[in-house]
């Protein structure tokens, strides 16, 4: 069933909707032209593709200030990633940083392996405002941390961590500092050789305005992920080793060539739109957005006073209303649609005191509006006027 | 009377439980929603009701109760929340307001159709 009703959509942080126009043209049609498997055959047209795939990992690269694009991995998403780069780090007796900030998706794969015994895992808290201390952090890292691994901007509270300062003592003490880059990536400027990042995990489907199916890694030369799947890769088809040349060592099996044309349309839409102008709208309108909120009674905002940067995600519940009541009454009664609970993120919710029910996100994207935001902070004075 | 059961671990894992209602053994998840539709029954709305310190479902409520009930057994899924309204003429705002613990805890529970479970 498809629906044909406007609504105000605020679950950017999940994934963007809808996607650029143009994206979708040229992902429709570079993929009719180009939609062969690249590299693994010798006609034409298989160069052709894997030639053109080879552009979008300079592109990549480029976009987020790496190195060398031929370390520019292709994933399905940013958990797929991020499960690379962990599983194909992680030895017996490691030491791991990481933050209560973070996505289920680095916390899942490194709560796993702790459990196991496998490797001992700190987690750095954040204080009232959703920021890690970096003198926390400085503590937090010791002598002995094998890798540091980190979200750039919580996807609950939008706050953006500050890397560099971590990224400086990362590499003062020679440890990894692993970024997911999620929630920034498409809005913020990501250098990560010049921060001092050995790695990077993002998705193309939020804000760099690609289809769902497509993310990646970027890694720094000095990094060396060991390959945790193995299959065909149209190298050394003979040995029935894996590959240890990157790309291919940590892309097994086909990789997602229509997803890699859509992302390259993203980044390409983005450059063209001007990524500031992108940003400074949807952080206008954010602003608009968590003030609002802040000045309903009965609205309880997290955290309540904004830092810069920041992504445009607001947090609040309704005093005495289950969140994912308010979602429901939200879509149902006014075409709004925006995320309730706990946003794979248990632990922020945990020391925010908003767990087991979480809150109600609205997270903000470039097709947003100002009268989106009217229509929000209305609805939302009617809905906590009637308790 | 409650008691927990021994079916699968998916099942246990929901925190599986029998307890007796109006003399019959219903079987709950973890969070009080009915683990099947059809041990419903308006008598035991009314006891979950006033377990929930609803002593009264009015003919407001039987009507969301109703509708829920049907659409799920017409279309074999809950209604969304758009149809909730238009079916029932009765905004979502309202529904919260009319059952404690709203429209999930509330309304979806007592209507003793499966949890609805979003990923959170």
């Amino acid at each position: 069933m498809v629906s044909s009703r406007r609504i105000i959509y605020l679950d950017n942080a999940a994934t963007t909707f809808p996607k650029p126009r143009e994206v979708l043209e040229e992902m429709v049609e570079v993929y009719s032209n180009l939609g062969v498997s690249p590299g693994r055959g010798s006609y034409d047209l298989s160069m052709e593709a894997e030639e053109r795939v080879m552009d979008i990992r300079r592109q990549v690269c480029q976009f987020f200030g790496g190195r060398d694009p031929e370390r520019v991995i292709f994933s399905y998403n940013a958990t797929d990633a991020l499960n690379t780069l962990i599983q194909g780090l992680i030895r017996p007796d490691f030491r791991v940083v990481s933050s209560r900030l973070d996505h289920n998706s680095v916390l899942r794969p490194l709560h796993y392996f702790s459990r196991q015994g496998v490797i001992r895992l700190d987690l750095m808290p954040f204080g009232s405002e959703g920021l890690i201390d970096p003198m926390g952090a400085s503590e937090a890292i010791r002598p002995d941390t094998s890798f540091v691994i980190l979200t750039h901007a919580s996807n609950v509270l939008g706050t953006v961590q500050p890397v560099e300062r971590i990224g400086e003592i990362c590499r003062e003490r020679g440890i990894p500092l692993l970024l997911d880059v999620t929630q920034t990536a498409g809005r913020l400027p990501i250098r990560m050789e010049e921060w001092g990042v050995s790695a990077v995990a993002f998705t193309g489907h939020k804000s760099l305005l690609g289809p769902t199916g497509i993310g990646g890694l970027v890694l720094s030369p000095g990094l060396d992920v060991e390959a945790t799947r193995f299959g065909g890769t149209g190298r050394d088809s003979l040995s029935l080793d894996h590959t240890q040349v990157y790309p291919q060592r940590l892309e097994p099996g086909t990789i997602n060539v229509a997803g890699i044309f859509g992302l390259s349309a993203g980044l390409r839409y983005i450059s063209s739109r001007g990524m500031e102008n992108i940003y400074s709208k949807e952080l206008g309108l954010a602003r608009r957005l968590h003030n609002g909120l802040n000045s309903i009674k009965g609205v309880r905002v997290y955290p309540a006073t904004l830092h810069d940067p920041w992504v445009p995600i607001t947090l609040c519940n309704v005093d005495g209303m289950d969140p994912e009541d308010l979602s429901s009454i939200l879509d149902g009664d006014f075409g709004i649609a925006a995320r309730a609970g706990l946003h794979c993120a248990p632990l922020v919710h945990e020391d925010l005191g908003t767990s087991p029910k979480g809150g109600v996100r609205f997270s903000l994207g470039p097709f947003n509006t100002d009268e989106d935001i009217d229509q929000v902070l209305e609805a939302m004075a009617r809905i906590s006027r009637s308790r | 009377m409650e008691r927990t059961t021994q079916t699968s671990p998916a099942r246990q894992e929901l925190g599986e439980r029998v307890r007796q209602i109006v003399g019959r053994e219903i079987t709950f998840d973890g969070e009080g929603f009915f683990w099947d539709p059809h041990q419903w029954s308006e008598e035991a709305a009314k006891a979950l009701a006033e377990e929930a310190g609803l002593k009264d479902l009015g003919e407001a409520h039987w009507t969301i109760l109703r509708f829920l009930r049907e659409y799920y057994f017409q279309n074999g899924r809950s209604p969304l929340n758009r149809q909730i309204k238009e079916g029932t003429g009765i905004s979502l705002m309202e529904m919260e307001a009319l059952f404690p613990g709203g429209i999930k805890y509330g309304a979806r529970r007592l209507a003793g159709l499966p949890n609805p479970r979003n990923c959170i």
